[in-house]
């Protein structure tokens, strides 16, 4: 019989707060951490708005040393994994640490570090790119620094699914668990690409949103939205087998009951046009679970033209008429996209509201789309008690990645 | 800015943290002051910018101790700019 996974603590680094606590108070409360970008010059760029995270100092959380040779996502990773772990009550010593794995998955990778060495061998030649190169621009190094910081031996790796990394980082740590290969894994997702070639690129892409009005640019499912605004950030779980976390007498925060994941096979950035792959995931994710006990849907909701109502639809054609009676909303128009970090903190938005009993809002809703015609929260956070919720993560390549998370009753 | 200074800075920029107090001409580039060969571009690079010359990877493999960098770098800038 495959083992029961629960989870055990969270973490985050967010254009909200540089803490789970903080991110959940300014997201009940329809707080934005959207503003003009202050990282680069963006005089050249039709996008002038992204989500940053504000005042992070790696130095709280690691040497000056690992933080100098860190590229921002990984600091972020390990931000967001110590907190984890430190909410988990996790000890890591000899007697456990080879039965604990580091899977975080991201988008980008270590860009910035990439794209300030192409710089340095432009002007100064192959003889001063830094030696640290190559470990601050591959995307595991994440995992690797992690592993290293919390000393952890298990299976080490990043998982790399454009803007479903996250959710498939804690998928993957899920079946690991699930089928008895580890006991517990630091899973989640970490992005920091607010960098000028990655915002050009996304700009180029048609993706974001050239709005210069901080407050009410990222409107998921409005029918004035118009793209979507770069976020960044972590947001990092302990997933656990429950015999493990009942053994150590863990607080559970809840249960991870499913997961589905599947593929598009149509368009390198567009959605399905018929949503057949995304709500086969959704379905997947729900196989076995009485539908009935499903209170709350965290959406991808990236606020794009295409995204919203192609969601919209897979929730449709995934749920039937039941789509109608379930909340949905998408913290996107909060803390904006953080990519590869998004389906990480769409688990910890689910655990929340599990635990918390209330829904964020989708913010900035005011015109309604007569194809985006579900129930999205709008505003306001509502109090409500949820038995399951669901998180939905897409990406460019046809990624669709959903997890169940239950409320786990002592039984 | 005179040369121990200059160095002093440099090996500050790239490895922050680190004690200044053994940042003296006898201390062991790895075994003192824990800068390893990966470390050591990038300390060129900072001594480099700061004294606004070039520095040969030949010259540079040779470096084992702060003095030997003090050295270098006097004989680079002729002892003009000291």
């Amino acid at each position: 019989m495959p083992n029961r996974v629960v989870v055990t603590g969270c973490g985050a680094v967010t254009p909200l707060g540089l803490t789970v606590d903080e991110t959940w108070k300014n997201m009940i409360n329809g707080v934005s951490g959207i503003d003009y970008i202050s990282m680069f010059d963006t005089d050249n760029f039709q996008v002038k708005l992204a989500a940053e995270v504000k005042n992070f100092d790696p130095n709280s959380y690691m040497e000056p040393m690992t933080a100098r040779y860190s590229d921002r996502f990984t600091q972020f990773a390990i931000a967001a994994g110590k907190q984890a772990v430190g909410d988990a009550q996790l000890s890591i010593d000899g007697s456990n640490t080879y039965d604990i794995g580091v899977i975080v998955g991201t988008g980008i990778g270590g860009i910035e570090s990439l794209s300030s060495q192409m710089d340095v061998l432009a002007r100064r030649g192959p003889s001063r790119v830094s030696p640290y190169t190559i470990p601050m621009m591959i995307p595991d190094n994440c995992t690797g620094r992690l592993s290293i910081e919390l000393g952890i031996r298990g299976v080490n790796m990043s998982l790399i699914s454009a803007c479903a990394s996250g959710t498939d980082a804690i998928g993957m740590a899920y079946q690991m668990i699930r089928h008895g290969e580890l006991k517990m894994a630091i899973a989640g997702g970490t992005d920091a690409s607010i960098t000028p070639i990655s915002v050009a690129g996304f700009q180029q892409a048609g993706a974001l949103s050239r709005s210069n009005e901080p407050g009410n640019a990222c409107r998921p499912f409005d029918a004035r939205r118009n793209g979507f605004i770069m976020g960044e950030g972590a947001a990092v779980i302990v997933v656990e087998s429950l015999e493990s976390a009942l053994e150590r007498g863990a607080p559970i925060i809840a249960e991870i009951v499913g997961y589905g994941a599947t593929s598009d096979a149509f368009h390198i950035t567009k959605p399905m046009e018929t949503s057949e792959a995304a709500a086969k995931a959704i379905e997947l994710a729900l196989a076995g679970l009485n539908r009935d006990e499903i209170g709350y849907i965290s959406a991808h909701g990236t606020s794009t033209p295409l995204n919203d109502v192609s969601e919209t639809r897979v929730i449709k054609k995934a749920l039937g008429e039941q789509a109608y009676d379930i909340p949905v909303s998408s913290v996107k128009s909060m803390v904006g996209h953080m990519l590869g970090a998004a389906g990480g903190l769409g688990a910890i938005v689910c655990c929340k509201v599990i635990s918390e009993g209330i829904l964020p809002p989708t913010i900035n809703y005011e015109y309604p789309d007569p194809e985006c015609d579900l129930d999205y929260v709008p505003n306001i956070a509502r109090k409500k008690g949820v038995a399951i919720a669901v998180s939905n993560a897409f990406g460019f390549g046809g990624h669709n990645s959903v997890l169940a998370i239950r409320k786990y009753n002592g039984k | 800015m005179n040369v121990h200074e200059a160095i002093k800075n440099a090996i500050c920029k790239i490895a922050p943290g680190i004690d200044e107090s053994k940042i003296v001409p006898k201390a062991d580039l790895t075994k003192d002051l824990a800068i390893d060969s990966l470390a050591r571009v990038e300390l060129a690079m900072a001594l480099e910018d700061s004294c606004n010359l070039t520095l040969s990877d030949e010259e540079l493999g040779e470096v084992v101790t702060v003095g030997d960098i003090i050295a270098l770098l006097e004989s680079n800038l002729g002892g003009s700019n000291a």
